[in-house]
């Protein structure tokens, strides 16, 4: 699959398709770090582990150069979903996207809980099989069963929060500006922990319908709160009752910014995930 | 285009957590967490994210300034260093030798450590070099050292991750060691027992299954009480006590005075809670201690720390896996500069100054005669200040805000015939110098940092510094050269080879195996891998030596004219004296203004409102600050962070010393406060 992805990059490079190809360089002493690759000499250096989610450091490099620099990337599934998501939102143009994808092994689609461990647009790679988040032990504490004692748990680990913004920072899809997050009305300044509900579900839910379970959040917070978690169920509901994933497609629009009615499988009935909304406990 | 990615090393805590920057023509853009480090894996703390965004700011020093009256005049290097040379001889030459200190700085490499330790003590054959680990592991030095035999943090941080019981005292890790607090919580989910000790309600309590709120300062009658209850149910590693240690029958006899039910009425903890943190911690298979400032701030610092390692002796958690006495060092470098003999009384490595047969081997490698004499701490080198003090050269540290009671401090900064600051922006302490050297930040420069856990960690440069400012390295070498030293040295790298040539236990360290993952002393050899923890199977000093607490209260308690409770601490976005997170956008809108902690409580009683001001007064000054009402402090305290130059919370606290350690009691002293009219 490496060779593969050099070869690819290299091409790309050679026939000027893309003046710089953004993935994993490996120097000496065996650093592994992102980098920009402009020389076709340069690539043997490049490697595709660890996975090392470069959509947003891709979109940072794009926002910082000329308009008619072009960069082509080396991404997994989830990095191509967010790239889709982006140009969904108009932060890349989808004419100059350019990517080369590589699926992810087995292994490491357990690891991210991942469903879908390939890209769309596959240069390099076997598809492996995803796994089923919910078929996790620890995901199904937090998110089936008795609603008081998953309020406690959640509780319990968003109360650990430093306050880093490393969720923020971290999402490839987190663009607005100004952020939510900086706003006065919703979170305090000068104090930790964040607070659970306007700091953290604001954040899930602003990506409720974009998140592309990428788990970055979840693997730059120093606390170990498990964040992928809280998007799993609307991802979930979008993909049974709507038939929507996020950053699958280019062309179709979120169920939520769409006709409510218009979309299949309308589903007057309440969904699943409204159940731990409902209060009927009196929290 | 020039978009080039820089591991490197963050500046701010001890933790010493991988970056990545993002470089963009030049300047540096943004920071990325480093996926790859050993330490932070992929994660950063709000500061660590931040990192890039003071390097760039206007207030940067560009040129080297010379005082001219009340104000500063930019001066070429041709004329700066020369006339720092003149300024230092002529005192040296006049008063002598020992009229001249250095401060060096935890926020500087080891190299550069290195090589102001060796000028000040070659060019003006002083000992009076010293740094800011004064003000915060001063007691951790002085008593892991004469326990155990080094005063280092024993274990590896990602040890934590593997306790069974973890006993955090004085440390307020989620705010200011906040990955570190990361690999507790790693702990308690896998059903480790969290158990803190703080008068404050801080977020690390908020997560802890056992909270101690102890009297401030009291610290010793808990241990001690724990010890008790631990000797008398008899719940002491009776095995490693014999087989490991000595002074066991002395601390017992000490101990026997200390019974829980005293211990409880100093500290003001529930006998039966002591007890069951006493079990809880002694019949672990694997516990932790964590501290901090908590501990050490005190007058009697050294012997809380004594106390600290009894316990850990007692129990037999030391010297093995997930156990062990972690300090958590404050500063990026505290270690390294601590390592590399930026202290009065020793050279690089610990090796003392009195020390005949260690004075021979510096002497013959640096070809010079060295003074035998212990040089002044920090606090002695301010407070002789235009005494027997008479010109100081201060690298990275900001005194004026960092000292206790800093109206004398400023007061001996000015009395003072020749004063040279070192640094990046002209902080508080800068604006009393004659001379300013604009030095570099830590993407300036490549060398080296040692982390809390006793890592050497390759710093890498990634940009120039700014203007005519030059690489600290760099302004060292042409001052220990213009003084008639021998300082040709081409690269941080060949003064790593020299320090490792001088240092045993530092003898495999160079460059290039730092590169991966960095190396943990000791690492005596180039074939030795480093050590990821301390004293297994047998102690650094040889056998572990219990060494009985003497404990004595705080030196200044509530009174009828200072009813309060003052302590001074950090909060999560700002860092020490702020010369850096107030000027990081991102950090500073986190606190844009000094505030106090006071409990809602009080404020009832002294009638005042969530954000108005107050006045704190102590018998050296006062403040007016904004209160912040929480019951994170309890009744009857006031909490103040130290990092306003506007409110300094240092000009309340009390200097009074540790006398072992010489490290000030920043941690209690007795206030008042009142609601400070708006139209005063």
């Amino acid at each position: 699959m490496l060779e593969k992805t050099k070869n690819i990059a290299k091409q790309i490079l050679e026939e000027k398709k893309a003046d710089g190809v953004l993935g994993l360089m490996k120097s000496r002493w065996d650093i592994v770090q992102p980098h920009v690759f402009e020389k076709p000499g340069e690539l043997d250096a490049l490697v595709l582990e660890p996975k090392w989610l470069l959509a947003k450091l891709f979109m940072s490099i794009l926002r910082s150069y000329p308009e008619d620099y072009r960069l082509a990337v080396i991404c997994r599934g989830c990095d191509e979903r967010a790239l889709i998501e982006l140009t969904k939102r108009n932060q890349i143009e989808k004419e100059t996207l350019l990517t080369i994808g590589i699926a992810c092994s087995q292994e490491q689609a357990a690891i991210c809980l991942c469903d879908r461990p390939y890209p769309v647009k596959l240069d390099a790679g076997e598809i492996a099989s995803g796994a089923d988040p919910f078929q996790d032990e620890r995901v199904r504490e937090f998110l089936i069963g008795n609603d008081k004692k998953r309020m406690e748990k959640w509780a319990n680990v968003l109360k650990r929060c430093i306050k880093c913004y490393g969720c923020r920072n971290s999402c490839p899809i987190c663009v607005c500006e100004p952020c939510k997050l900086e706003d006065d009305v919703w979170v305090q300044r000068g104090a930790v922990p964040a607070e659970m509900i306007t700091f953290h579900l604001i954040r899930a839910f602003h990506l409720s319908d974009t998140c592309v379970a990428c788990g970055a959040c979840q693997e730059a917070c120093p606390v170990n709160i498990p964040l992928l978690y809280l998007q799993l169920s609307m991802r979930k509901t979008l993909k049974e009752k709507y038939g929507y994933e996020a950053g699958l497609d280019p062309e179709r629009k979120s169920p939520i910014l769409s006709d409510f009615f218009k979309e299949p499988e309308t589903g007057r009935e309440y969904p699943e995930w409204i159940n731990s909304l409902r209060g009927k406990d009196g929290y | 285009m020039g978009t080039k990615f820089i591991k490197t090393i963050c500046p701010y805590c001890g933790t010493g957590c991988g970056l990545i920057i993002k470089v963009e023509d030049g300047v540096a853009v943004a920071t990325y967490p480093d996926r790859e480090h050993p330490v932070s894996r992929g994660s950063l703390c709000v500061k660590g994210w931040s990192a890039h965004e003071f390097i760039h700011h206007p207030d940067r020093l560009t040129s080297p300034l010379l005082r001219k009256g009340d104000v500063f005049q930019e001066i070429p290097w041709d004329e700066a260093i020369p006339m720092a040379v003149d300024k230092l001889r002529e005192t040296a030459v006049k008063y002598g030798g020992d009229a001249v200190g250095g401060l060096s700085s935890a926020k500087c490499t080891n190299e550069e450590n290195y090589l102001f330790q060796k000028l000040m003590r070659m060019a003006f054959k002083t000992n009076n070099v010293d740094h800011c680990a004064r003000l915060c592991h001063a007691p951790t030095t002085v008593a892991m050292a004469q326990t155990l035999g080094s005063g280092a943090m024993t274990n590896s941080i990602s040890d934590l991750a593997g306790a069974e019981c973890l006993l955090v005292i004085g440390s307020n890790a989620a705010e200011s060691h906040p990955i570190i607090m990361g690999e507790i919580y790693k702990a308690v989910d896998r059903g480790a027992t969290l158990i803190v000790v703080d008068p404050r309600k801080t977020a690390v309590v908020q997560n802890a299954k056992i909270h101690l709120p102890i009297n401030p300062g009291t610290d010793i009658p808990l241990l001690c009480g724990m010890m008790r209850h631990i000797i008398d149910e008899g719940l002491y590693d009776k095995e490693f006590v014999k087989a490991r240690t000595e002074g066991f029958e002395e601390l017992n006899e000490f101990i026997s005075a200390w019974t829980v039910e005293k211990a409880s009425g100093e500290c003001g903890i529930n006998p039966e809670l002591i007890k069951l943190v006493a079990e809880t911690y002694a019949k672990a298979k694997e516990s932790a201690i964590v501290y901090c400032m908590g501990i050490t701030q005190h007058a009697c610092g050294t012997a809380n720390v004594l106390a600290i390692c009894d316990l850990a002796m007692l129990c037999g958690h030391v010297g093995k896996e997930y156990s062990g006495i972690y300090p958590l060092r404050g500063q990026n470098n505290v270690q390294g500069a601590c390592d590399m003999g930026a202290l009065p009384n020793v050279y690089p490595g610990y090796q003392g100054v009195s020390d005949p047969a260690i004075r021979d081997k510096f002497q013959k490698a640096w070809g010079v005669e060295l003074s035998d004499k212990p040089g002044l701490t920090v606090t002695e080198i301010i407070g002789s200040a235009g005494k027997d003090i008479r010109a100081v050269y201060i690298m990275a540290e900001n005194p004026a805000l960092s000292d206790p009671d800093v109206n004398h401090v400023l007061e001996s900064l000015k009395a003072l015939d020749f004063l040279i600051v070192h640094d990046i922006f002209l902080t508080e302490t800068a604006r009393f110098a004659h001379l300013v050297f604009p030095g570099s930040c830590f993407a300036e420069k490549s060398g080296t940092f040692t982390n809390t856990e006793r890592r050497f960690q390759l710093l890498r440069k990634a940009i120039d510094p700014p203007g005519n400012a030059k690489e600290d390295f760099t302004i060292l070498c042409l001052l220990g050269s213009a003084l008639g030293l021998d300082f040709s040295y081409n690269h941080p790298g060949e003064v790593m080879e020299e320090i490792a040539s001088l240092v045993p236990a530092y003898g495999g360290v160079c460059f290039d195996r730092l590169e991966r993952e960095g190396l943990q002393w000791p690492c005596p050899d180039s074939d030795h891998s480093g050590t990821q923890y301390l004293h297994k199977d047998r102690f650094t000093r040889g056998r572990g030596l219990f060494v009985t607490p003497e404990y004595t209260p705080p030196k200044e308690l509530p009174d009828d004219d200072y009813p309060y409770y003052l302590s001074t601490g950090r909060m999560f976005a700002h860092y020490h004296t702020g010369t850096m997170t107030r000027r990081s956008p991102f950090l500073n809108r986190e606190a844009e203004e000094a505030y106090a902690e006071i409990n809602p409580e009080d404020a009832v009683h002294l009638d005042v409102k969530d954000g108005e001001k107050i006045k704190i007064t102590t018998r050296r000054g006062s403040i007016i600050t904004t209160a912040r009402i929480t019951k994170r402090v309890s009744k009857g305290s006031v909490f103040a962070p130290f990092h306003f130059a506007e409110a300094r919370a240092n000009m309340l606290t009390n200097p009074v010393l540790d006398p072992l350690s010489k490290i000030p009691e920043f941690k209690v002293c007795a206030a008042d406060v009142r609601k400070e009219s708006q139209d005063d």
